[in-house]
């Protein structure tokens, strides 16, 4: 699979937030979205996963994905948005059974045996399948963030794009939660075949979890590449405007 | 919840709302023995006609008064509800109704133009009022959603609840001055907007049941979605689901299950807002159980208010939509508050 992005522009209202974004994503990369706050991160997400309007192209395998049915594209890219509204208090089995909506055999009614099964593994896999009786607004911060992921795992895409997915979660899941990462994608295709794009606050994390590392600034591509370079005190501070580096290799 | 208690529970609820529906048919002025009611019942139902032993009149107030009337209460009440569970998990708020996107408005200025312009259409003979009711209910539906997706390409709730708003006041403001200017007709409209039951018939129902049936079918083909929806359109689209068409297709459903209900009985309001929530407490917001749920405790619920309505006075008669009010309020208040009192 290979995910294509030519000269795309997105727009909240009349502000451009990604101008003239051209990138490719293949099979088994693991990609690292990184920049300040308002750089563009989780637009670019949003935008690859076909949730938001752009201009130019943004093509799954050669199709627009757009033009692709809602579907169909979850079906391949699961997006774990960074805001969790909770509406309703569904408890945590319900909420991660409709992860695998996009991939079911049964729109309307329930899910079937295989689905139930699927949301098991993906609970446990993520640490609460004990919490599954429990109801969302039952949750701690880091509780309802770990049920995110397992549902976004239920979706049972072969792109998983997360947008900070180490929100709220103490040290001790931020550090599982690359061997989860690493884990999945194993597991799921027995190869390496799976593909990972995401933003992450906390840099030690993303080094830890991805390879290559796309750097924007003020919605541009500032860097693209292996993501040891990008995280130099030069390029840290070409993005950031300040000197983080310092604070990284103290934490590292 | 497991599944053993859960069917319990909708065993329970099951009885208890026949239990309602039966009473609702038997109180009144003239009261009637389970085995004559069931006489009747039987009677017309295979054909064989009422039971000799059974007064005429008896079957007349019964068969063609009594229990059409709670018929259609019960589908009344069923429609408003199960279009309310579906709004609030559409947009994401626990205050939505059936009524956010102007519905009742829409169908109130509908039955002022034909009342005071006096107009009718022969074919339509006595459905004049419930028709004109339902186009122009739909039709303002249609234009808010029209409007909401011109405005905002991905429809959002916020949009959406907005644009009925200010619709549903704009039409209101626009019926207000239709009734000031035409005072004659201003009771018989006051009386059309608190909602009745009374004199509906067979006839009435004929066209609810198809309509609530074909509505109820749909919504609960959508019901996975309908909970994929109830986490917001980023989450629902993330998820797999066209956030913007299932909400305009259920938009419209709603509407349709509304304006039908509202166009023979008025405006009855508060079952759509109260018995989704209650059932939420009861069963959870999985919506394969909400929506049938809600539908038997709205149905049962309006059965009950109008039984309240027609005999609490008699022989005078207080608007349906007034009692739905007046018991729902203090009942809706305790539900929520003891709710709260627990988390403190």
């Amino acid at each position: 699979m290979i995910l294509t992005v030519k000269n795309m522009t997105a727009c909240y209202g009349r502000t451009e937030i990604l101008k003239d974004i051209s990138l490719e994503i293949r099979s088994g990369e693991k990609v690292f979205i990184g920049g300040a706050n308002g750089s563009g991160k989780t637009t670019l997400l949003r935008v690859l996963a076909g949730i938001i309007p752009h201009r130019g192209e943004v093509l799954i395998n050669g199709s627009d994905v757009s033009a692709m049915k809602r579907k169909a594209v979850a079906g391949l890219i699961a997006l774990m948005p960074q805001t969790s509204e909770m509406y309703f208090p569904y408890t945590v089995y319900e909420t991660v059974l409709l992860g695998t909506y996009a991939s079911s055999g049964n729109p309307f009614f329930g899910s079937n045996a295989k689905d139930a099964e699927y949301a098991v593994r993906c609970m446990k896999d993520c640490g609460v399948y004990d919490l599954r009786d429990r109801h969302l607004d039952e949750l701690s911060g880091g509780q309802l963030q770990r049920v995110l992921l397992a549902r976004t795992f239920a979706q049972k895409a072969p792109f998983l794009f997360l947008d900070e997915p180490g929100n709220n979660l103490d040290i001790k899941y931020r550090a599982e939660l690359c061997d989860r990462l690493n884990d999945w994608t194993c597991a799921q295709t027995g190869g390496t075949d799976n593909t990972l794009v995401a933003v992450f606050h906390d840099l030690e994390q993303a080094r830890r979890c991805c390879r290559r590392a796309v750097m924007l600034k003020d919605g541009r591509i500032v860097f693209d590449g292996d993501i040891n370079e990008a995280l130099t005190r030069d390029m840290l501070l070409k993005v950031y405007d300040y000197d983080v580096s310092s604070y990284i290799m103290d934490k590292s | 919840m497991t599944k053993k208690s859960t069917g319990l529970k909708i065993a329970l609820s099951a009885v208890l709302c026949l239990f309602i529906l039966v009473i609702a048919i038997r109180a009144g002025s003239v009261y009637i023995s389970l085995r004559d009611l069931l006489g009747i019942i039987g009677g017309h139902i295979t054909g064989r006609g009422t039971p000799a032993d059974i007064d005429p009149m008896m079957d007349s107030i019964f068969w063609t008064i009594r229990m059409p009337r709670a018929v259609m209460a019960f589908l009344v009440g069923g429609a408003l509800s199960v279009s309310g569970a579906c709004m609030q998990a559409l947009l994401q708020n626990p205050l939505a109704s059936s009524y956010t996107l102007g519905v009742s408005s829409g169908a109130s200025l509908g039955a002022a133009i034909v009342l005071i312009l006096n107009i009718s259409i022969p074919v339509l003979a006595g459905f004049m009022l419930p028709f004109a009711g339902f186009v122009f209910g739909l039709a303002t539906v249609i234009i808010a959603i029209l409007l909401a997706s011109s405005i905002d390409r991905n429809v959002s709730s916020a949009t959406v609840v907005l644009i009925g708003m200010i619709l549903s006041l704009f039409v209101n403001g626009m019926m207000n001055l239709l009734s000031t200017l035409n005072a004659d007709h201003s009771k018989q409209l006051i009386l059309w907007m608190m909602g009745s039951f009374s004199a509906r018939g067979w006839k009435h129902c004929a066209i609810l049941f198809p309509v609530c049936i074909a509505g109820f079918v749909c919504l609960m083909l959508m019901s996975r979605k309908l909970d994929i929806m109830s986490f917001g359109d980023l989450q629902a689209r993330a998820m797999g689901v066209d956030a913007k068409k299932t909400k305009i297709i259920a938009i419209l459903i709603c509407s349709l299950l509304t304006g039908v209900s509202v166009a023979f009985t008025g405006v009855i309001g508060f079952v759509d807002l109260a018995a989704p929530h209650v059932v939420r407490k009861i069963f959870g917001p999985s919506h394969r159980l909400v929506l049938p749920m809600s539908f038997i405790y709205g149905g049962a619920f309006m059965a009950l208010c109008d039984l309240v309505s027609r005999t609490l006075l008699s022989p005078r008669e207080i608007p349906v939509g007034a009692v739905t009010a007046l018991i729902g309020a203090p009942f809706f208040a305790y539900v929520f508050f003891a709710s709260r009192r627990k988390h403190i």
